[in-house]
C-alpha cells in the first residue's frame, strides 16, 4: 500500500509510545483474562438458563481457561520471538 | 470579582437549599442531594426568595414494540406518567432535564463558534478574545491531543471528531455550573453515548487501517478456527473494556464534584447551626473553583484518551497489515502469519 517506509511514530508524545509499546501485551493479557471471564459467566448464565448447574459452567470455565492460555502463550511467544 | 463570586455562590446554595430551609423541616439531605443531581422528567426553577416550588413538565413519550405495551403503569397527580421498562417492551423516549442540558449545549456551542469563527478568508488572524480563546483550545485539540496521540500522518484526519467531542463536552461540564442549570455529563446514558462515539470511530480507524479482512482476522486472536467461538467473543468483549472505561471515569469525575459541592452546603442543614455556613460556604466556593478547572480537565481527558484509543487501533492496523505484507499471506490467514506456537 505504501511506497515509503511510514513512520508512524513520528510527532508522538511519550505516553502514546508507551501505550502503543505495551498494546501486544495488554491484548495477550486480556486473552488470558477474558477466556476465563467468559468461561464462567457464558456457562453460569447457560446453565441458569438450561437448568443444567454446573455442568455448562464446569465445561466453559475449563475450555476458557485452556483456551485463554492457548492464546496467551502463543502471543507472548510471537512476542519474545519479535524482539 | 471576588464578591461577584462569593455572591454567585451564595445564590447557588440558597437556590439549592430554598425550599428545605424555608419549610424549616428537617431535610433528608442525602436524598435531597441525589434527587438534584439525578436526571428528571420536569425542570425546577428554585427561588432564593420563596418557598413556592416552580417545576415545568417537560414532554413525556414513549415507543411501544408491541400494541399497548407503552400503558402507563403508574400516572402521579401531577400527570408525570411511569412506563413500563424495555423488557415489556416500552423504550421510554422522554426528554428529560439533561437531555436539555445537552440541547442546550449544543445550541450554545454551535452559536458562539458561528459568532467567533472567522469566515472572511482574507483575514486570517483571529481578533478579539472570544475568537482567540477558541483558536488557542482548536489549536491545542489538534497539536497536543490528535497530533501526539494519533500521529502526524493520520491525526489530522480525526481532529473534527476530537474538536466536537472536547467542545460539546466542556460545554455540558460548564452548563452544569451554572445556577438553574443541571450537568449532563453526570449521567451514564450521557457519557455512554459520548464513548460509543468514540468506540464507532476507533473501530472504523481500525478497518481504515487494516481492511474489513485484517480488522475480523484481528478478533479471532490469531488462533485455531476451532477456538473461535470461545476467542472470538473474548475478543469482541475486549473491545468494549476502553468505552466502558470512558464511560464511567467521566460520568464519576462529574457526578463526585457536584456531589460534594452539595453536601458542604448540606453541612449547614444537617448541624442545623447557620455559624456552619461560615466554613462550608467558603470551602464550596473552593470546590466550586476547582470544578471550573474539572470542568476543562474531564473534556480534555476524555478527548485525549479517545485519540489515544483511535491512535492505538490505527497502529494496530497498519501493524497488522504490514505484517500480512511481509509474510506474503492474506487478511484471511491470521494463523499463518504468526505460525508460533502452532
Amino acid at each position: 500500500m505504501d511506497k515509503e517506509p511510514r513512520d508512524e511514530e513520528d510527532g508522538l508524545s511519550p505516553m502514546a509510545r508507551q501505550m502503543r509499546a505495551a498494546q501486544p501485551y495488554v491484548s495477550a493479557v486480556w486473552k488470558l483474562v477474558g477466556g476465563a471471564v467468559f468461561g464462567v459467566v457464558g456457562g453460569y448464565f447457560l446453565d441458569a438458563w438450561l437448568g443444567t448447574s454446573p455442568w455448562f459452567m464446569l465445561g466453559l470455565s475449563l475450555a476458557g481457561i485452556s483456551v485463554g492460555f492457548y492464546g496467551f502463550l502463543r502471543e507472548m511467544a510471537r512476542l519474545g520471538k519479535k524482539r | 470579582m471576588r464578591k461577584a463570586m462569593v455572591l454567585f455562590v451564595g445564590l447557588l446554595a440558597s437556590t439549592a437549599f430554598a425550599s428545605g430551609a424555608s419549610t424549616g423541616e428537617k431535610e433528608d439531605v442525602a436524598g435531597y442531594i441525589l434527587h438534584h443531581v439525578a436526571d428528571a422528567s420536569e425542570y425546577e426553577l428554585e427561588s432564593p426568595f420563596s418557598a413556592e416550588h416552580k417545576a415545568i413538565h417537560l414532554p413525556q413519550m414513549a415507543i411501544p414494540f408491541k400494541a399497548g405495551a407503552c400503558e402507563p403503569a403508574h400516572v402521579a397527580e401531577d400527570g408525570h406518567k411511569v412506563f413500563p421498562p424495555l423488557s415489556a417492551g416500552c423504550l421510554d423516549i422522554s426528554i428529560t432535564k439533561h437531555t436539555v442540558m445537552m440541547w442546550l449545549a449544543a445550541l450554545l456551542l454551535i452559536g458562539s463558534l458561528l459568532a467567533f469563527s472567522n469566515r472572511d478568508k482574507s483575514k486570517m488572524v483571529p481578533r478579539g478574545v472570544g475568537a482567540n480563546m477558541f483558536e488557542m483550545l482548536i489549536l491545542f485539540v489538534r497539536d497536543e491531543l490528535a497530533i501526539k496521540n494519533i500521529g502526524k500522518e493520520e491525526g489530522p484526519r480525526y481532529v473534527p471528531y476530537l474538536l466536537t467531542a472536547f467542545f460539546f463536552i466542556l460545554f455540558m461540564n460548564l452548563l452544569g455550573l451554572v445556577p438553574w442549570m443541571a450537568t449532563a455529563t453526570g449521567n451514564l446514558a450521557i457519557t455512554a453515548g459520548l464513548a460509543i462515539c468514540t468506540f464507532v470511530v476507533t473501530q472504523a480507524a481500525g478497518i481504515r487501517a487494516a481492511g474489513v479482512g485484517g480488522y475480523l482476522a484481528h478478533l479471532t486472536g490469531g488462533v485455531h478456527w476451532a477456538l473461535w467461538p470461545i476467542m472470538v467473543p473474548v475478543e469482541i468483549l475486549g473491545l468494549f473494556t476502553k468505552p466502558f472505561a470512558l464511560t464511567v471515569r467521566l460520568f464519576a469525575n462529574m457526578l463526585a464534584g457536584h456531589i460534594v459541592i452539595f453536601f458542604l452546603l448540606g453541612l449547614i442543614f444537617i448541624l442545623e447551626n447557620l455559624a456552619v455556613a461560615a466554613v462550608s460556604v467558603p470551602f464550596a466556593l473552593g470546590i466550586y473553583m476547582l470544578e471550573l478547572f474539572v470542568a476543562f480537565v474531564q473534556a480534555y481527558v476524555f478527548t485525549m484518551l479517545s485519540a489515544l484509543f483511535i491512535g492505538m487501533s490505527v497502529a494496530m492496523g497498519h501493524h497488522h497489515h504490514d505484517e500480512h505484507a511481509e509474510g506474503g499471506a492474506g487478511h484471511d490467514g491470521h494463523g499463518k502469519a504468526h505460525p508460533v506456537g502452532s
